[in-house]
C-alpha cells in the first residue's frame, strides 16, 4: 500500500513483463499493462457494478471457497483500489452483452473500448519477486483430497479461519457447516519426498500448522487437535517456544505419516490409519476434518523469467542464487537479484530480510553510477571474426550480440567470463583476456615437454575443480604426481582442440574437470563441456585411439577426497597406456586443415591481454 | 521431447547401461556403478528393447 502512494516508486500492476533486453544498468523491458476495462482514477471503489453483474465465477482469492463477479477487486488489499472487468468470463463486450455494470456506474467509470497497453521502462537492476505455488495436493491420492470434502489444504484453512475469508472468519467443515471438534494436520505433503520429485523441506509448513494449532486452540477452546509429522522443524527466534506452547495448548503431535484415510460416510468423519513410530504402535484417529499442510513447489512462470532474465534453476526447481553463502540475493545475471520464494521456500521474516537485501545491492548499484567488472572478459576481433554467430546463442549471459552478416560484439559490462564463446570459434576471433587461446595452448605445451606420456592433463575450472584439488593438498590427501593442471575460469572455456593438443603432445591421459550442474559458476556454461568431450570421445574413437583416455569428472571445491580418488584411477588408466598408443595420439590427431590454420594461428602465438 | 531408452558407457570402468531418459533434461549424469561423471551417451546404438534385448 505504501509503495503505490510512494512519489518515487512507480507501480504498474495487472502487468506482464513480455521482453528484457539489455545489461547491467542498461535493462529495457517491455511490459503489457493489460486492460482492465474500468479506469482507477474515475473508480471509486464503491460496488454497485458487482451488485448488478449476472456473472459469478469462483473467487481466486478466496481458494475457490467463495464466488466473485466478473467485475471485481481481486482481493481486499489491492492497488490501485479499483474494480476491473475479467473479459474471459463477461457476458462480452464486443458486441456488447450485457452492460449492467455500466448501467449502474455514477461515476462513468467502466470503459468496455480499453484495451491492452504496451509501455517500456528503462531500469539499471532487476529485482525477481515471483514467489512460489503451493503443491497440489491431489497428486498424493491416499490423503483423500479429491474425493473427501472435509479434507483441506493449510492455504483452504488459512482463508476458513480469516476474518476476511468466506465465512468471515467463522471456522466451519465444507461438508454440513458445522464446527469441527477433532481436527488433524498432516505434515510433508509435498515436501522431504523424492518419489513425487520434491525432495526438499518447504520450511514454513511446521510452524503454520503450530500456529493454526494455536489459532484453534484460542477461537475454539476444547477443540483437539492431532499433527501427523516426520519432524517438526522449529529453528527460527521464538519458534521453539511456540511449538512448546501449541503442546500445552492441547495440540497433540503425533511421530507418522497417515497411510491412509478414510471416510464415515453417514457422518463424513475421517479415520485416519497412521504408525506411531514413537511407540511403534498403529492407531486410528478419528477426526471432523483434515488439514493437509502442503509444501512449496517453484513459480509457475519460472521458465519465463528464466528466459527474459537468462536466469538458471537449481536442482529443486527454485532460481539459482550467484552463490548460496555469499551472494544470495544476485543472481548469475549481473545486474538482477533475487528476493523471496522464487529463489528457495523461505518464511516472511527471511523473505522481508531478502527484500531489504535486494534493494540495498540494487540501490547501491544504480547510486554508484559505474561498475567493476573482473577483466577476464570476452573480446572478438573484427577481422578474424567469419560473422557465423555461433558465438552468440552459447553465452549463458546473453552477452554476446550477433545479427546475421555482421561481426559479433561482446557487451563486456554483462560477459562474465566463462569463455564458452572462445571454445567454440574455430577461427581464433575470441580471444578471453588472461585466459587466450595462446596462453593455454603453450601451458599444454610446457607441461608435457618432458615425458608426456607419464603426464595426465587435467584442465581445471577455478571455482570447483581447482579449488577440489587444493582441498586435496590441503587436507594432506596422498594421490599420484602424475597429474598437470590447467586452470580456466570455467570447464566452457576447454575447446575441443584443447583437449586434442594434450594427446598430440603425448599425453597419455586428458581429464576435463568442472563444477557440478547445480555449482555452475556461469549459468549453465558446463553443459557445452559435455557436449565437447562427447564429441571429442568420437572423433578418438574414429582416430583409432580409446575413447577413455579422455575423462569428464564435476569435482567441487569441497571435494578434495573426489579430487584425490580421481587423480588415482586416471593414474590407473594412464599406467595402461602403450607408446604406441601415445604414438597415435600424436599423429592421427592432426587438425582440420581449412579451420585449424586460423585456429593454429592463435594457438602459435602466446597473445598478450589488452 | 518424450523419454527414450538410451545406451550410455562410462568411459572410467567400462560399464553399458540404458536408462530411460530425456536427453533434453538437464541433468548430471554419474556411473551407477562407480559414479564417476564420464558417461558418453552412446548415440548410434537404438533402444534395447527395439531389440528385444
Amino acid at each position: 500500500m505504501d509503495a503505490g502512494r510512494h512519489p518515487r516508486i512507480e507501480l504498474l500492476t495487472h502487468s506482464e513483463v513480455e521482453e528484457v533486453s539489455g545489461y547491467i544498468g542498461n535493462f529495457t523491458a517491455r511490459i503489457r499493462k493489460k486492460a482492465r476495462y474500468v479506469d482507477p482514477k474515475a473508480c471509486n471503489s464503491c460496488g454497485d457494478c458487482a451488485k448488478v453483474c449476472p456473472v459469478v465465477v469462483p473467487d481466486e482469492f478466496q481458494i475457490g471457497l467463495s464466488l466473485r463477479k466478473a467485475v471485481y477487486i481481486p482481493f481486499p488489499q489491492a492497488v490501485p483500489s479499483s474494480y476491473l472487468i475479467d473479459m474471459e468470463h463477461c457476458l462480452g463486450n464486443n458486441p456488447l452483452a450485457c452492460g449492467k455494470c455500466s448501467d449502474a456506474c455514477e461515476r462513468q467509470a467502466i470503459d468496455y473500448d480499453d484495451r491492452d497497453e504496451i509501455v517500456t521502462r528503462e531500469v539499471g537492476a532487476v529485482i525477481v519477486a515471483i514467489g512460489a505455488e503451493p503443491f497440489d495436493p491431489r497428486a498424493l491420492d491416499e490423503y483423500g483430497y479429491s474425493h473427501f470434502e472435509n479434507v483441506i489444504t493449510s492455504m483452504e484453512f488459512e482463508r476458513l479461519i480469516s476474518a476476511g475469508g468466506p465465512t468471515a472468519g467463522h471456522f466451519m467443515r465444507p461438508s454440513d457447516r458445522q464446527v469441527p471438534k477433532r481436527i488433524g494436520f498432516v505434515q510433508c505433503v509435498g515436501s522431504r519426498n523424492p518419489a513425487i520429485g520434491r525432495p526438499y523441506c518447504s520450511n514454513i509448513c511446521c510452524m503454520n500448522t503450530v500456529k493454526d494449532c494455536l489459532l484453534i486452540a484460542d477461537h475454539y477452546p476444547g477443540t483437539e487437535t492431532v499433527v501427523f509429522y516426520q519432524d517438526i522443524r522449529a529453528f527460527g527466534k521464538s519458534f521453539e517456544d511456540m511449538y512448546q506452547r501449541s503442546k500445552e495448548a492441547g495440540a497433540r503431535y503425533v511421530r507418522g505419516l497417515p497411510g491412509e484415510v478414510e471416510e464415515d460416510v453417514k457422518t463424513r468423519n475421517l479415520w485416519v490409519t497412521v504408525e506411531n513410530t514413537t511407540s511403534g504402535k498403529v492407531e486410528r484417529h478419528e477426526l471432523d476434518m483434515l488439514v493437509l499442510s502442503v509444501g512449496v513447489d517453484p513459480p509457475r512462470d519460472l521458465k519465463k523469467i528464466s528466459k527474459l532474465l537468462t536466469l538458471s534453476k537449481t536442482s529443486d526447481g527454485f532460481f539459482m542464487e550467484s552463490h548460496p553463502k555469499l551472494r544470495p540475493v544476485d543472481a548469475p545475471t549481473k545486474g538482477v537479484f533475487f528476493c523471496g520464494m522464487c529463489e528457495s521456500p523461505k518464511d516472511i521474516k527471511e523473505t522481508v530480510c531478502q527484500a531489504g537485501a535486494a534493494a540495498s545491492r540494487a540501490g547501491s548499484l544504480l547510486n554508484a553510477g559505474q561498475i567493476h567488472i573482473e577483466a577476464v572478459t570476452s573480446r572478438i576481433d573484427a577481422v578474424a571474426c567469419k560473422k557465423c554467430g555461433l558465438c552468440a546463442p552459447i553465452c549463458p549471459y546473453g552477452a554476446i550480440q550477433w545479427k546475421k552478416g555482421e561481426v559479433a560484439t561482446v557487451i563486456e559490462a554483462a560477459c562474465a567470463g566463462c569463455g564458452n564463446c572462445g571454445a567454440i570459434c574455430q577461427y581464433g576471433a575470441v580471444t578471453m583476456r588472461h585466459f587466450t587461446d595462446g596462453q593455454l595452448f603453450a601451458q599444454v605445451r610446457a607441461m608435457l615437454a618432458e615425458d608426456p606420456h607419464q603426464k595426465v592433463l587435467v584442465f581445471a575450472c577455478n571455482w570447483c575443480s581447482y579449488a577440489g584439488g587444493d582441498m586435496a593438498g590441503i587436507s594432506r590427501l596422498a594421490y599420484p604426481a602424475s597429474n598437470r593442471l590447467v586452470r580456466t575460469m570455467c570447464s566452457g572455456r576447454v575447446s575441443e582442440e584443447m583437449m586434442l593438443e594434450g594427446f598430440r603432445n603425448g599425453a597419455a591421459v586428458v581429464l576435463v574437470s568442472g563444477c557440478h550442474y547445480a555449482d555452475c559458476h556461469y549459468i549453465n556454461a558446463n553443459r557445452q563441456t559435455v557436449k565437447r568431450v562427447q564429441k571429442v570421445w568420437d572423433r578418438l574413437e574414429k582416430a583409432g585411439i580409446r575413447p577413455e583416455r579422455l575423462q569428464l569428472e564435476w569435482i567441487s571445491a569441497a571435494e578434495g577426497q573426489k579430487f584425490a580418488k580421481v587423480m588415482t584411477r586416471l593414474e590407473e588408466i594412464r599406467k595402461t597406456v602403450t607408446p604406441d598408443e601415445i604414438e597415435r595420439g600424436r599423429t592421427a590427431l592432426v587438425p582440420k586443415a581449412k579451420k585449424g590454420a586460423a585456429k593454429a594461428e592463435a594457438v602459435a602465438a602466446v597473445e598478450v591481454p589488452a | 521431447m518424450a523419454a527414450t531408452v538410451e545406451r550410455f558407457r562410462c568411459m572410467m570402468c567400462g560399464h553399458d547401461y540404458q536408462e530411460t531418459t530425456d536427453l533434453e533434461e538437464d541433468r548430471e549424469r554419474s556411473c551407477p556403478r562407480c559414479r564417476s561423471n564420464s558417461i558418453r551417451h552412446l548415440k548410434n546404438a537404438r533402444p534395447a528393447e527395439k531389440h528385444g534385448e
